[in-house]
């Protein structure tokens, strides 16, 4: 939460390094000023001082509490002036805020993650709590696209992921170079290969809105439960708190409600892929 | 509850002195209309009772249009809001489950909502858009209010509904608080009587709030963008409504926010930075409005998000008058 209980003042953070995942993606490491707890899949409000604030869900470990990171595509005004920050400078941070992954309800389950584009940076954090938690689980595959190998970020992370037992890694691009030897086209071509046992296992989607779409829709047609589906919804989430409405989707305040929802909870609720 | 009732001219000295002590606004009439303003000792005389309703929401006292949410002011004067409506007083207490949810409750909202002591005023009259009964509202006070009152033969009867409301009315020092005599309680209720009759012959043909959400649920594409064509996104209807309460943060350096009302018929409200935006058309903004008030807050709040005070209809420039629509889609 904001400093001295006030919901909409900011916890200071001090950017400690920026890592370059892709041209247009770029890891803030931060060090708040207090030590600073979240759950996977809650996000938070970062504030670039006297320029505006965003909403983002940490990339990394919701086991560390004296750091975070967030991974951020360059893509709009607050965004822009992120890109241009170098470590020493300070940012500002307001949460954690609204509902994460149940984890509880993966136990004894196989996992498969779909995700894209920059749609991996919760998905990161969320695996660090899956590995963490991992003699819980039957599995976990990850299923991961991006537009070519130049955008695939934690390329790095992708080689630990792959030597980590229980955890399987598939990647796809839409337009290869020469050297890529994984598979070509959009995401959900690979969700014609993973061997799930699909009624022993949940499904996670995390990405930009037309790939959201068709991978829960890809994965209802797998025959995954309404209930198992669970997917990170992106929406205009402005105070946080549930009052400024900017996140109204339908009966629900992403904010408060999500940003993590089952498809059942919210496929009756109008715009839910953009 | 209590109810006492005291002569007009001592009510008004009371007033008088209570005004070393509180801050009070109360409704008075200008050369257009009838609006709240700071009360001084020589307009205590002023303050209209008992007619509905003033031109500015009840909301303003505790959503300004603007203020910095982040600097911690020094809590406000006590403040006596004198005339309320109870279109407002309910809107109000659809805004506190909003504002005062116990997970996050918003300091600056719950500071001026301390610090301030409502008195609604029954209607005893009704204007033409006036339409709260037909969503299940009285156009008289009730506990939501701290105390309401009606003015009726020069006689104030005034009902306390809690403590905050008592501990003001004991601080008037009223010499001989006296029970409303039955004749004065049968005159007021004439009158109540007779406001109840002007609003269900006014409202006849309206559906009343547990039809509305079906109505429009009902609705498809070609209805919104009939009854939007007049529609410029103006955002009146927001801003003049006593439940819209949607806002913008604006930073300021030194991690300053700002808190500036806003509304969901703006274009951009809600844009993400990838450029998606859910309400880029305008016919999708208009039926947003819509639903939130009859669909989707009622499914999540306990109080009603419309009241039926109908200033959205007198302040359209489109002269959109969602009565009409209403009307029109249950046919």
């Amino acid at each position: 939460m904001g400093t001295n209980g006030n919901l909409y003042k900011p916890l200071k953070a001090e950017l400690i390094k920026v890592i370059d995942e892709s041209p247009l993606i770029k890891t803030f490491m931060l060090k708040p000023e207090e030590e600073f707890s979240f759950a996977t899949g809650q996000f938070i409000e970062v504030t670039i001082d006297g320029m505006g604030e965003a909403p983002f869900t940490p990339s990394s470990s919701p086991l560390k509490k004296d750091r975070l990171e967030v991974t951020v595509m360059k893509t709009g005004y607050v965004t822009d002036h992120m890109h241009q920050m170098q470590a020493g400078e300070k940012m500002g941070i307001r949460g954690p805020f609204g509902r994460g992954y149940p984890l509880e309800k993966f136990y004894d389950k196989e996992v498969l993650i779909l995700g894209g584009g920059c749609g991996f940076a919760p998905i990161r954090s969320l695996l660090y709590n899956l590995i963490a938690i991992s003699d819980k689980l039957r599995k976990v595959t990850l299923c991961y696209g991006s537009k070519t190998p130049e955008d695939c970020i934690y390329k790095p992370y992708i080689e630990e992921l792959r030597q980590t037992p229980k955890f399987e890694v598939l990647r796809s691009v839409d337009q290869p170079d020469a050297n890529w030897t994984e598979r070509v086209g959009v995401v959900t071509v690979l969700l014609d290969e993973v061997q799930m046992d699909i009624k022993n296992s949940v499904a996670v989607v995390c990405g930009p809105p037309v790939m959201m779409k068709f991978g829960a829709l890809k994965l209802l047609e797998m025959g995954y439960p309404e209930t198992d589906l669970y997917l990170s919804m992106e929406k205009n989430m402005s105070c946080g708190l549930g009052k400024c409405g900017h996140c109204m989707m339908g009966k629900y305040l992403v904010c408060k409600d999500g940003p993590v929802f089952t498809y059942d909870e919210i496929k009756d609720q109008p715009h839910i892929w953009n | 509850m209590s109810r006492i009732s005291i002569p007009k001219r001592e009510w008004d000295e009371r007033l008088v002195q209570l005004l070393s002590s509180f801050d009070v606004f109360a409704p008075v009439e200008n050369e257009f209309s009838c609006d709240y303003v700071k009360i001084e000792a020589d307009t205590v005389p002023d303050i209209v009772y008992n007619k509905p309703k003033p031109v500015t929401p009840l909301k303003k006292f505790f959503l300004p249009v603007k203020e910095n949410v982040t600097s911690g002011t020094a809590p406000p004067n006590p403040l006596v809001i004198l005339g309320a409506p109870n279109c407002d007083v309910m809107a109000l207490a659809l805004l506190d489950e909003i504002y005062l949810d116990e997970e996050y409750t918003d300091p600056a909202y719950k500071s001026r909502r301390d610090n301030t002591t409502i008195i609604s005023a029954d209607c005893l009259s009704i204007e033409e858009h006036c339409h709260c009964t037909s969503y299940g509202i009285e156009p008289t006070g009730n506990e939501h209010s701290d105390l309401s009152l009606a003015l009726v033969e020069e006689h104030l009867i005034i009902t306390s509904h809690g403590p905050k409301g008592q501990s003001l009315l004991d601080s008037m020092d009223i010499l001989v608080p006296e029970s409303p005599t039955a004749d004065l309680l049968q005159s007021m209720k004439r009158l109540q009587d007779e406001v109840l009759d002007q609003l269900k012959a006014q409202n006849r043909v309206l559906p009343d709030y547990q039809q509305t959400g079906e109505l429009l649920s009902r609705a498809g594409d070609e209805t919104w963008k009939h009854y939007s064509s007049n529609c410029v996104s103006c955002g009146a209807c927001s801003a003049i409504c006593p439940t819209c309460s949607c806002f913008l943060l604006i930073d300021k350096p030194g991690f300053e926010k700002i808190r500036q009302l806003d509304t969901c018929q703006y274009p951009g409200f809600e844009r993400v930075a990838g450029g998606e935006d859910a309400l880029g058309v305008l016919s999708e903004r208009f039926k947003n409005r819509y639903m939130c008030k009859y669909v989707w807050k009622p499914e999540k709040y306990q109080h009603r998000a419309c009241t039926g005070c109908g200033r959205c209809i007198e302040t359209c420039i489109g002269q959109i008058n969602k009565n009409e629509i209403f009307v029109a889609l249950s046919k």
